[in-house]
């Protein structure tokens, strides 16, 4: 009896002390994912010392490969309904927190930020300034009491890319403002604007994007000149295994890597769950598949073309156990790879 | 005082039919018979505890009842506290337990005592308080002979000091031929006979009175 | 596995600061969700279990229902009654731990009743007729009860911690996992399985099973104590 409460004892107070004796270090987790041991994995080595993921890029750098990201202002006059599909007046967006972001974000400072990401981890970079981007100069409003909250919605990709995390502390701390980041699927990340809790929205889905403001959700920020502001931008790239069987890496053009692909029943892993990168993926098939979002139309060729239906890191994770080619946004890969097979 | 009549039916199973009775202070009723001859169900009726086939009580309103049960229930604290639930008085459960026998047990946690302890300690309990109509059923049941006796002699010291009317159903014969004043003969659900104990006890006057004394003899 | 243990044990001694922002709000909802579930769940339980009503049954056949609440379902529900659409946005509750709290204990609360009913109603009968025997009275009986209910009442306790610590339907949908506020332990865990970090993700289970290690042990602690 005694002995078991001094076990318990001593077991809280090393919990206790070591959880809440926080010598904040603001770093994320990417601390301790960069401080494991290296993950046995099937060594086939790009450039690295340390034993590595099989896949590797294959395609990349093909214009229709090109990923935009955007954002846009939610209107707080939009023609927002409930779940029964009354009309809901008096929807609250606080539209001045989202301006003061957009400015912000459409900075030089945060444009010079947004291209240097990823330099210093991997000497790559994960974005590229858009030509043309429309640059802000003006001033910034400061954070008040009621504005300090910004609620922006994005995708599970930005979210995971570590952006935000390497964006949004300057301009917390600059300004202000909170900006509480909620993300999910492309779809579920818009609907959450449509029912009222997002003030913005950072999407890559141009489509989605252009039904988004034409049902009127949309406004158009001051200092800009449309809703849809696209500041920055990335590639997908095609990965598979590095013994490359369907011969993508020698293809003309992304899209007949993939009819290479498909030709060859070499095993693909889809994201399958509506996102940006899966929309882009459905539009380089060759058509006569007739690979679409619905399961149906892939139903016969489940043999190779694999829905996964999770998240990136999840289906690289699949890709690499699998030895199958994958379509990614490059950040994630680069991640993916540096960490041995694992999203820090 | 007055207890009407009244019926108890399970499904279509009478277990019971009391034609009602004039009970009388300070007297002690001895009821007996056989094993599912309805003598708990009339003490658990009489008690509350059970709504005879018309709900409603049977006595004259006013008049307080003190019940125990066949199952001695003990409460999760010490048997002193379990005691005092019966009334205020330190004293008198002081001396009550003295005279069942458990001064000993007063410190220690109730639910952990023994069957008969806790025969002992439920009975203390009960005679801490005043009622004008005591209800005991099977008191000394879990009880060996000695305890039997110390309680007995508690049971008829209370009704005489009380003056209340006591009911105290009992599967002993000869307890009821040492303590009761009247007897109640119950057999299946009927009250056969009743009398003083001079008679019921000895010489009945219902063969199946007299079946049921000879278990004895 | 092993290096998901290495991992775990790495993660508590680097003190990240995140890991223990998400160890707090945790803590908070998840006690304050289990004591409110506790303290509107024991007394309901109790009536329930112990008086005889006309509808009693329906009432159990109701709570019995609601226990099988999926927590996805009642996040759901929350979702859109607090969205920002929804009839009572005007309470700004929606990613926050507030509404959190709320929608556990709406999962929790019938847990606890049925607990506490079940118990009670095998108790009840004996309590009842020794209480009516000696002449006391309906408060002081239920009070009685109580007493006697005190061990099962800590059960009950460690049951809606468990519920609510390991729930992450219903809290990922109203809270969001927002990073710094809303984010607790199985939110977490989930993101990081989706990223694909699965062993970052055993690493944070570990840490989980844990606290709770550590929680029920000092409740139960506590329990003998005051049973004694």
């Amino acid at each position: 009896m005694k002995k078991t409460l001094a076990f318990l004892l001593a077991l809280a107070m090393v919990l206790g002390l070591c959880t809440c004796g926080a010598s904040g270090a603001p770093a994320a987790t990417q601390a301790p994912a960069a401080a494991e041991a290296p993950a046995p994995v099937e060594t086939e080595t790009p450039a690295e010392e340390s034993a590595a993921v099989d896949t590797k890029i294959l395609y990349e750098a093909d214009d229709s490969m090109l990923n935009t990201y955007t954002l846009i202002a939610v209107n707080p006059e939009a023609p927002f309904t409930d779940a029964d599909g009354k009309a809901v007046a008096d929807v609250a967006v606080n539209t001045a927190g989202a301006d003061a972001l957009i400015h912000w974000m459409l900075s030089q400072t945060a444009l010079d930020m947004a291209a240097n990401f990823g330099m210093e981890d991997y000497g790559e970079h994960l974005f590229y300034v858009k030509d043309g981007a429309p640059v802000y100069e003006g001033e910034i409003a400061a954070a008040t009491e009621e504005t300090k909250t910004i609620r922006l919605s994005t995708t599970t990709s930005v979210k995971d890319s570590g952006l935000l995390d390497y964006l949004l502390p300057a301009f917390q701390s600059e300004y202000g403002y909170v900006v509480e980041v909620q993300s999910a699927g492309t779809g579920k990340a818009i609907a959450a604007a449509q029912y009222g809790n997002a003030d913005l929205i950072l999407v890559h889905s141009k489509s989605q994007e252009v039904s988004f403001v034409e049902a009127g959700f949309a406004r158009v920020v001051e200092g800009f000149e449309t809703e849809r502001v696209s500041f920055i931008y990335n590639y997908f790239v095609l990965c598979g295994p590095s013994a490359d069987p369907a011969g993508a890496a020698a293809c003309a053009s992304v899209k007949d890597a993939f009819a290479a692909i498909a030709g060859g029943k070499f095993v693909f892993v889809s994201r399958g769950d509506g996102s940006g990168t899966h929309t882009k993926e459905l539009s380089l098939w060759p058509e006569d598949l007739g690979i679409t979002a619905e399961a149906e139309s892939f139903a016969a060729y489940t043999d190779w073309y694999t829905s996964a239906n999770a998240g990136m890191g999840a289906c690289l994770v699949m890709a690499e156990q699998m030895g199958g080619y994958i379509l990614t946004d490059k950040a994630t890969f680069l991640t993916f790879a540096a960490n041995n097979g694992q999203i820090a | 005082m007055k207890i009407e009549a009244f019926t108890k039916t399970y499904g279509d199973r009478r277990v019971l039919d009391f034609p009602g009775m004039e009970l009388e202070r300070g007297k002690i009723y001895g009821i007996i018979g056989a094993n599912g001859s309805g003598k708990s169900t009339f003490a658990r009726v009489l008690a509350g505890v059970l709504p005879a086939d018309r709900p409603g009580r049977k006595l004259e309103p006013g008049l307080t009842v003190g019940y125990m049960p066949q199952k001695n229930y003990a409460f999760r604290m010490r048997v002193r506290s379990n005691i005092l639930l019966g009334g205020h008085d330190t004293a008198r459960a002081e001396k009550l337990m003295e005279t069942m026998q458990i001064a000993h047990l007063a410190g220690k946690r109730a639910d952990r005592l023994s069957g008969g302890e806790t025969a002992r300690m439920a009975l203390a309990r009960l005679m801490m308080g005043r009622f004008d109509l005591v209800l005991l059923d099977e008191p000394t049941a879990a009880m060996d002979m000695e305890t039997s006796a110390l309680a007995e002699g508690l049971i008829m010291d209370y009704c005489r000091e009380t003056g209340c009317a006591l009911v105290l159903v009992t599967h002993s014969l000869q307890q009821a031929r040492r303590v009761a004043d009247e007897a109640l003969f119950f057999h299946a659900g009927l009250l056969l006979e009743q009398g003083a104990k001079e008679k019921l006890l000895y010489v009945p006057e219902r063969a199946e009175t007299r079946r049921f004394l000879e278990f004895y003899t | 596995m092993h290096s998901a243990v290495e991992k775990a044990i790495q993660l508590i001694l680097s003190a990240d600061a995140e890991l223990c922002d998400i160890l707090s709000v945790t803590a908070r909802m998840s006690l304050a969700s289990s004591l409110i579930a506790l303290l509107i769940g024991v007394p309901l339980g109790i009536w329930l279990g112990s008086c005889r009503f006309r509808g009693r049954g329906l009432l159990l056949v109701l709570n019995r229902t609601l226990m099988g609440l999926p927590p996805v379902v009642c996040g759901l529900l929350f979702y859109m009654l607090f969205s920002g659409v929804g009839p009572f946005r005007q309470y700004k509750l929606l990613f926050t731990v507030k509404i959190m709290v709320l929608a556990q204990v709406v999962l929790i609360t019938p847990i606890v009743i049925g607990n506490m009913e079940s118990y009670v109603s095998g108790l009840a009968p004996a309590v009842r007729e020794t209480a009516k025997g000696l002449g006391l009275g309906h408060f002081r009986t239920l009070l009685l009860l109580t007493n006697e209910c005190v061990y099962q009442i800590f059960s009950a306790y460690l049951l809606a911690f468990a519920r609510s610590i390991a729930e992450v339907g219903a809290v990922s949908m109203v809270g969001g996992a927002i990073a710094w506020k809303t984010n607790v332990m199985t939110t977490a865990i989930m993101q990081y399985t989706n990223r694909g970090n699965f062993s970052l993700g055993i690493a944070l289970g570990l840490i989980l099973l844990a606290v709770s290690l550590l929680v029920n042990g000092v409740i139960s602690l506590l329990q003998r104590r005051l049973s004694r």
